[in-house]
């Protein structure tokens, strides 16, 4: 048996009651720890919380040895795959277990919870107005992918806000590590809203089709759903120099065409 | 005694017009450092009656133990001839030896004009050419110097006639080299003694002329002038006591060259050699040659000859004055020069500053070598100032080969503590040194690793000079271990100091910790680790028998589909591979085709000269390893999205991929892979180098097992002069060796053999000492690399191949078996 078990965004309370229960059943715990993270909680803590001991599953673990060290295991015993936010708002990564569980014939549940996808509806801004998520990675010297610009404009011509989701490197291996094998990580690494927009402006500048501009009205989020959230619409320029803290961060670019509510709400947390 | 000051070697190094930068050039045992050394002695550094025996230049204990030249040495000679005219000659003797190319090439690069010494006996060799080619590549302006003279006439007996052919024989065999070096920017650079940039003579007994020497002997008694008598002193040019013809149709004439050159030189030998001494002292009075007492009544034989000769053609004047008047000063050589020199655009101010020689313009000097100081461990940045002002105590700008304008890899600001001259076995030091001279550095060792180019601190907009480029490479390997575990620090910082002080040697460090010095050639190590030995560590080493390094290349021309699946299974990559021609290896190894080729001329040429289709000669992402290695990855998809965005992770793959092949890490050759197809995540997160670049190089290794893959072992051209009775023993040992016969021929006019042969490196060690016994000492091969071959039989399959494969993955440390084909192929 698999539970996947969405944890929620804001720390160990925010677990579902039937999610709670399914952890107490397991004989074994493993929690996701390289799309996301919890913040301000540890793994330790939350084994606490638990009482009972929770491994760790970087990505070497779920994309690589899944199948010897989760999934075998889940043909005995009851297993809990333990995912922050919602197994599968985020990202697609889970999906692959997923198949590869029924391929070996293994009952999964799923047990699903908040997700940066349905919170960001605390802006204000509303949900059926959102066209496609976009992530923004982090531009390296020679890798600078720009492909969301075509979809940013898509969603702006449609009249849509776009949610951007900004890239996190939890434990990204270095290019020796992916060579030749071995355990060596990049630290940690998170984009913030300002770092986000630095990157936006520039593809914009490269492309100049006038998809978005420096007075584009936008939202920063930061720890959504945590008790030191914070919120702060404003133009892209107006945001640039807002500091949002500790991660992790999200972003929207608005579409021109908000509704009066949405504007009404936005207000609120207008920069100052 | 030193007939010059410091001060005046300093005064006329500002007086562009009278310098010439010069290299000594030639196969080993051609005579360079013999010669080398009558223009020392003509600048007073050593005894005239010395000169020829002390070989000045071979500053080394191990050069003069085994009489043969190892490192490049420079000496500034500074000259004033009679009529008050100075020049300053910066010259630079070189080894001759191929396993030392890589000391003239750092030679060349610094000077603007070079010295080629031919034996007359054994002609052009192989290492002969191997220098001049690269001499011309560099637009160094040659000048020929015939030598051993003595030996034509008193080893060999050559009838004039005879002897006639064959140095006309070697300088045409060097033209033939010259002229398949046409460059439009350059003049002929054919030599011709009638123009009197060839020079005869011999070295050892310090003798030599030019046809302008005897051209002004004769002017007179003939009432030609000078030019016009050059003209008739070569070729086929007959005096028939009244009138100069060109026809000899009996036979009966001498033509010039035998009856007014030859002939007298001849008559001196002949009357020394058999002591006719009346003959002689009427021939040196004629000639107005004078001998001192002790020398006219001490001396007999050889050793008279000597004392004759350098007073009848002293060497240093002839050489001098076709130094002085055929090879370039720098100021003129740069003009020319400075477009292959510079890596920045040719019309910008530092560009400019060279093409001018302009003492004025910012600082651009390029460093060729590292030459140890008598401070153990530290070393003499050694190069050349192509302009401005290079001064004590200036702070410089120190770009290394891997800088890149506008970055910050391998650049460093630093003072330079003093500024010197190289003298051969010393150095003068001076307060600065201007452009178009050789200067040594101290201070800036720690900063380069061998070679560099040096500005101004604040000029930051200047490029690099191009690095040089090797004729050989580093084909021979050993592993190093010090005998005692805890002198491991020491030999690492020694073969720090190892790579610095010579051009070539390579240090690396495997996966299992070994310590591998590679070199050109067994006696190129064997000089490594006895310095690395006595100079640069002082402490017992454990050497490893000899390793060559392979190369891993793929024969399957059937198209085979590769695929390979992302950690997170969202991203696919199709993937095909095929060998490519070996011309086309060769030419992206030459730098014929290079990554910095425009694309569609590029695409142009493979799709005309291979058969590659167009689109696709296009769309090539990359070569590699280093972005410049013989295997490229082609982009054949056809209308892929995102597929840009994933580019950078295949490249980035596709160098580590290329540098460490999957049969046993060795760098792969020759193959080409195509991207078919890809399968790629929308969202950009989910395809970031962390998923496409192992994915990536699982593909590549897939496509690499599937194609037949083999190993190429590097093999030597090994080129041996040898007399006939001794070539059965030759071949026997070439057949021991896996060696191949590809030529035979005998040198006209001599008894000996010369042989080319092909010998896989891998059978090389010993060779040497193998052949000299099989043949009672008298053949002496020379090898360099010549190419790879693509090794019989299979790499996976049981076999010679595979125990290499097996025994290199064992050395390196890596797991025992190739891995197989399921751990990069991925299943639909």
């Amino acid at each position: 048996m698999l539970y996947i078990i969405g944890l929620g965004l804001g720390d160990e309370k925010d677990i579902t009651l039937r999610g709670l229960e399914a952890v107490k059943s397991c004989d074994a715990l493993f929690l996701e720890a390289y799309t996301s993270i919890l913040p301000g909680i540890s793994r330790i803590k939350l084994g606490e919380f638990y009482g009972k001991e929770i491994i760790e599953a970087d990505r070497g673990l779920v994309e690589t040895k899944a199948e010897e060290l989760i999934l075998e295991r889940a043909k005995k015993e009851t297993v809990g795959f333990l995912v922050v936010g919602d197994p599968f708002g985020r990202a697609t990564t889970h999906s692959d277990i997923v198949v590869r569980a029924r391929h070996m014939n293994i009952n999964v549940e799923v047990i699903h919870n908040a997700s940066i996808m349905n919170a960001i509806g605390v802006c204000g801004l509303q949900l059926y107005n959102f066209g496609m998520t976009v992530s923004i990675v982090f531009f390296t010297e020679t890798w600078r992918p720009d492909s969301f610009y075509e979809k940013i404009e898509k969603n702006r011509k449609a009249g849509f806000h776009t949610l951007c989701l900004l890239d996190i490197k939890v434990k990204e291996p270095t290019m020796r590590a992916m060579m030749k094998g071995v355990e060596e990580y990049h630290p940690p690494r998170f984009m913030s809203v300002n770092t986000c927009i630095e990157q936006l402006l520039e593809v914009e500048e490269n492309k100049k089709q006038n998809v978005y501009n420096g007075s584009t009205l936008c939202v920063g989020l930061a720890r959504v759903g945590t008790s030191t959230q914070k919120i702060v619409s404003g133009t892209m320029k107006e945001l640039l120099d807002v500091d949002f803290g500790e991660p992790l961060h999200s972003f929207i670019i608005c579409s021109d065409e908000i509704h009066e509510m949405e504007k009404e709400y936005l207000e609120f947390y207008k920069v100052e | 005694m030193v007939n010059f000051t410091i001060d005046q070697l300093r005064a006329i190094m500002d007086d562009q017009a009278q310098i010439r930068n010069m290299s000594v050039i030639a196969h080993v045992d051609h005579g360079k450092s013999t010669l080398t050394d009558s223009l020392v002695a003509a600048a007073g550094i050593i005894a005239t009656a010395k000169a020829g025996d002390q070989r000045f230049t071979d500053t080394r204990q191990d050069e003069q133990d085994r009489c043969i030249t190892i490192k490049s040495t420079s000496i500034s000679l500074y000259y004033e001839k009679e009529n008050a005219t100075k020049y300053l000659i910066n010259l630079i003797d070189s080894p001759g030896h191929v396993d030392f190319s890589s000391e003239v090439t750092a030679a060349l690069r610094v000077t603007d004009g070079a010295l080629v010494v031919i034996d007359c006996v054994e002609g052009v060799c192989v290492q002969t050419e191997t220098v001049l080619r690269q001499a011309l590549q560099e637009r160094i302006v040659p000048v020929l110097m015939i030598n051993k003279l003595d030996r034509a006439i008193l080893e060999l007996q050559l009838q004039q006639e005879d002897a006639y052919n064959t140095f006309s024989k070697a300088i045409e065999s060097a033209n033939v080299i010259i002229s398949t070096y046409k460059d439009p920017v350059m003049a002929d650079m054919m030599v011709y003694p009638n123009k009197g940039t060839v020079c005869f003579g011999s070295g050892l007994h310090g003798w030599a002329f030019t046809l302008t020497r005897f051209a002004a002997i004769y002017s007179k008694k003939f009432g030609t002038s000078e030019d016009k008598l050059m003209q008739k002193l070569w070729g086929d040019n007959y005096f028939d006591g009244k009138k100069w013809t060109s026809r000899n149709d009996d036979n009966k004439l001498k033509r010039g060259f035998c009856q007014f050159i030859l002939d007298p030189i001849y008559k001196m030998f002949n009357a020394i050699m058999n002591d006719k001494f009346e003959d002689m002292d009427k021939m040196m009075a004629a000639m107005d040659i004078k001998l001192s007492p002790e020398e006219r009544s001490g001396l007999k034989q050889k050793k008279l000859l000597k004392a004759v000769m350098q007073k009848f053609l002293p060497a240093a004047e002839a050489l001098l004055e076709m130094i002085v008047l055929h090879l370039p000063s720098p100021k003129k050589a740069q003009s020319y020069r400075y477009e292959t020199l510079y890596n920045g655009p040719i019309d910008d101010i530092f560009a400019q500053g060279v093409k001018n020689c302009d003492p004025k313009a910012a600082l651009l000097l390029y460093v060729s070598k590292m030459v140890p100081t008598n401070d153990k461990g530290r070393f003499y940045a050694f190069g050349r100032v192509f302009s401005g002002v290079v001064r004590t105590g200036q702070k410089v700008r120190i770009m290394g080969p891997r800088y890149e304008p506008g970055k910050k890899d391998d650049l460093t600001i630093k003072n330079v503590q003093r500024t010197v001259i190289m003298m051969g076995r010393y150095t003068e030091a001076v307060d600065d040194v201007p452009c178009g001279n050789v200067v040594g550095l101290v201070g800036i060792d720690q900063y380069l690793v061998k070679s560099g180019t040096l500005t101004d601190e604040e000029a930051k907009d200047c490029c690099p000079l191009k690095d040089m480029k090797y004729s050989v490479s580093p084909v021979v390997r050993v592993a190093v271990e010090p005998k005692n575990a805890g002198d491991l620090p020491k030999l690492v910082e020694g073969l720090k100091r190892l790579a610095k002080s010579d051009p070539l040697v390579l240090i690396t460090t495997e996966e299992s910790g070994e310590h591998i010095v590679a070199g050109a050639g067994e006696l190129h190590l064997e000089i490594c680790l006895k310095d690395l030995q006595e100079d640069f560590t002082g402490i017992e080493l454990k050497i490893s028998d000899p390793v060559v390094s392979f190369r891993e290349t793929i024969t399957n021309n059937v198209e085979t589909l590769a695929m390979s699946k992302s950690p997170n299974k969202h991203n696919r990559l199709y993937m095909t591979a095929e060998p490519i021609q070996e011309e086309l290896v060769l030419e992206i190894e030459n730098g014929k085709v290079t990554p910095k080729d425009e694309a569609k001329a590029r695409g142009k040429y493979l799709s005309e000269e291979y058969g590659w289709d167009v689109d696709q000669a296009r769309k090539i992402w990359t070569f590699g390893p280093d972005t410049q290695g013989p295997n490229v990855v082609v982009d054949a998809t056809k209308a892929v999205q995102y597929l840009n965005e994933i580019k950078d992770s295949v490249v980035a793959a596709f160098q580590w991929a290329t540098k460490e092949g999957v049969l046993c890490d060795e760098n792969m050759r020759g193959i080409r892979y195509n991207v078919m197809d890809v399968v790629l995540h929308t969202d950009a997160i989910h395809r970031g180098g962390g998923q496409i670049i192992p994915t990536a190089r699982r593909c590549f290794y897939a496509a690499q097992l599937m194609n037949e893959p083999k190993l190429q072992e590097p093999i030597f051209l090994v080129e041996i002069q040898a007399p006939e009775d001794v070539l059965g023993g030759i071949y026997s040992v070439m057949n021991k060796r896996r060696g191949v016969m590809i030529a035979s021929d005998q040198r006209p006019g001599t008894p000996l053999y010369n042989v080319k042969c092909h010998l896989p490196v891998n059978e090389s060690f010993g060779f040497t000492a193998d052949l000299r016994s099989n043949t009672g000492g008298k053949a002496f091969p020379q090898c360099v690399f010549d190419h790879w071959a693509t090794m019989n039989g299979s790499a996976l399959e049981k076999g010679k191949q595979n125990e290499l494969v097996l025994a290199t993955r064992k050395r390196k440390g890596l797991k025992v078996d190739i891995p197989s084909l399921d751990e990069y192929l991925d299943k639909l």
